[in-house]
């Protein structure tokens, strides 16, 4: 079994038998989001649960995707419950909406991941510079050489529709 | 639609103190509310022979507790749960009264939340170790209940203008009638610039948006129509009942928007539809108030008022003592203590009995004043009918409809 790994105060576990996040995991330490895609109906999910919830088929792929999206949410943590976590406070936690299947298979639908809102030194990203609309990439944080986080951070790209950000 | 409409009753309610720190153990509050229960049924030890509860491991289970009052059991069910199970478990009582499987079931939920097993993730479940699903939003310091729930919030207010301001209004209206209630840990009122002057927590979060971790027990007891008309109060039926409803992708409901719709959506057609009324023949709710805006988001869902002006429904003096549909009159979890849903299913019980326990000479006989000031009345005159809207995340709740 790999390494637990230490992170800001936390035991991240991986087990060689979870089947659900290994992978991803393994995909994201080359530094690729990779996400499962059904073999039956071709829909791309997150989590990467093991059935499809659209169809029911067992049978899936990993399918790297771009890391682009949009902000489609975000909340800011001013008193850090987690002990790791009170230096980095305030820290912005996102909502991201990824390019891909956006709306599908219904209206309501799309492939949305949390993770934090972080400048390329993975330090956490202003909170006047975060709102929902801007423009976003994947980057990876590298916790050990076995374990990498999917983060993400702001692009230069023209916002998605209107910008908004919690007044104050 | 199927439904029980007016065949279960609750006779019986009875809580512990609410403390922030009780000094005794979960068992010990359970049996002292479940006692007083019983004792407010008019009823007996032999008449109780059912018993269910819930917790997240943090308390004590029912094959426990019964044996210390004596109690023999046909029928005991523990299960894991927190908000929204309080419904859902009055629910399942009444199956397994109607099955045969027993007569009279006594509900409970203990927890030292405060002392203990801290409800906001603090203590001893912030050092378990983060595997499986807990990967996909606890490694970026997303863990507490609020922390969990803000990004709903966040998109309401980009979706639909919500306020600071507006929400703050829960909890104003909930401190007034918190005021009211011996029972309450925090009775001082507030106003809307305490509120959004507390410091944050986690944005849109101020403090006082965010409830009380507490200890306490609490029991409720539900038996046939038939056997509730021999009780000693006022019986008090059950017309319509649903929990725990899920939205779609529970596990990571963000997948599935939009995000600021909340299970009510999807439980309000089967609680209405069994008790054949709607929103406009509730005289009380009982909306859950971990957070100020989790009330405001169930009774929006609910269509106390149309999706999305949720924040002008709250801010409005509607949900007030002296308004039309006052929303939780003891105070809730916001100013009584929190206590997992059950204390607002209590409350709404003794509304419709007219014998709320406020500072009323008479409250124990009924007689009350209808002054809402400080330190007065929280009777809602002529209450007939109550609704409890249970909360556990924005994609999984309940809802309970009772009448006098
Ligand atoms: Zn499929």
């Amino acid at each position: 079994m790999p390494q637990p790994v230490t992170y800001r105060g936390m035991t991240l576990v991986v087990p060689d038998n979870d089947s659900e996040w290994k992978e991803y995991f393994e995909h994201a330490r080359q530094h690729r989001l990779a996400l499962r895609a059904c073999a039956a109906c071709g829909l791309l999910r997150y989590p990467p649960t093991h059935a499809c919830p659209w169809c029911m088929a067992l049978e899936w792929t990993w399918r790297e995707v771009s890391g682009r999206g949009t902000i489609y949410s975000y909340e800011i943590v001013v008193h850090a419950i987690q002990p790791g976590f009170k230096d980095a406070a305030p820290y912005p936690v996102v909502l991201v909406e990824l390019d891909e299947q956006r709306g599908a298979p219904t209206p309501d639908e799309a492939l949305r991941i949390v993770a934090n809102l972080v400048r390329p030194d993975f330090t956490p990203e202003d909170e006047k510079s975060v709102a929902i609309g801007k423009r976003v990439r994947v980057v990876f944080q590298d916790l050990a050489d076995h374990l990498a986080l999917p983060q993400f951070t702001l692009t230069d790209e023209p916002a998605a529709g209107r910008v908004w950000r919690l007044p104050g | 639609m199927k439904t029980l409409r007016d065949r279960y009753g609750i006779v019986g309610v009875g809580e512990t103190e609410y403390s922030r720190g009780s000094n005794r153990t979960t068992r010990a509050m359970a049996v002292e509310a479940v006692r007083k229960a019983i004792l407010d049924a008019g009823l007996t030890a032999a008449d109780v022979d059912g018993m269910m509860s819930y917790q997240n491991g943090d308390s004590t289970p029912a094959n426990w507790v019964a044996p210390d009052l004596g109690i023999r059991l046909n029928f005991y069910m523990d299960v894991v749960g927190g908000g929204s199970s309080t419904e859902a478990l009055i629910g399942l009582a009444m199956g397994a009264i109607e099955a045969g499987m027993c007569s009279t079931v006594a509900i409970f939920r203990s927890m030292n939340g405060y002392s203990e097993f801290r409800i906001g993730g603090t203590g001893v479940r912030a050092a378990q170790p983060v595997r499986g699903l807990d990967l996909a939003q606890v490694p970026f310091g997303m863990r507490s209940a609020g922390q969990n729930f803000a990004l709903t919030f966040m998109r309401h207010m980009y979706e639909y203008g919500t306020t600071s301001e507006q929400v703050a209004h829960v909890k104003v209206a909930h401190s007034k009638h918190a005021s009211q209630n011996p029972k309450a840990l925090l009775k001082e009122r507030v106003t809307v610039e305490d509120v959004v002057g507390s410091r944050w927590i986690v944005k849109p979060l101020h403090l006082l948006d965010c409830c009380l971790e507490t200890d306490n027990a609490t029991c409720l007891i539900v038996t046939s129509a038939e056997r509730a008309r021999d009780c000693r109060p006022r019986p008090v039926y059950v017309m319509g009942v649903a929990g725990r409803v899920n939205k779609p992708r529970t596990d990571f409901h963000w997948a599935h928007g939009p995000i600021t719709r909340v299970a009510g959506h999807y439980a309000r057609d089967i609680v209405f539809g069994q008790a054949g009324i709607g929103p406009e023949d509730v005289d009380v709710t009982g909306s859950y108030d971990a957070f100020t805006f989790t009330t405001m988001l169930q009774l929006e869902e609910y269509g106390f008022c149309p999706k999305g002006e949720g924040g002008a429904y709250v801010s409005s003096g509607t949900i007030e003592l002296g308004g039309k549909r006052p929303n939780n009159t003891a105070g809730g979890h916001l100013c009584e203590g929190y206590t997992h849903g059950m204390s607002m299913v209590i409350e709404n019980v003794r509304q419709l009995r007219g014998t709320v326990d406020d500072y009323c000479p008479g409250a124990a006989d009924g007689v009350h004043t209808y002054d809402y000031g400080p330190g007065r009345c929280r009777q809602v005159r002529d209450a007939e009918i109550a609704m409890n809207l249970g909360w556990a995340m924005p994609p999984t709740g309940s809802a309970l409809i009772l009448r006098r």
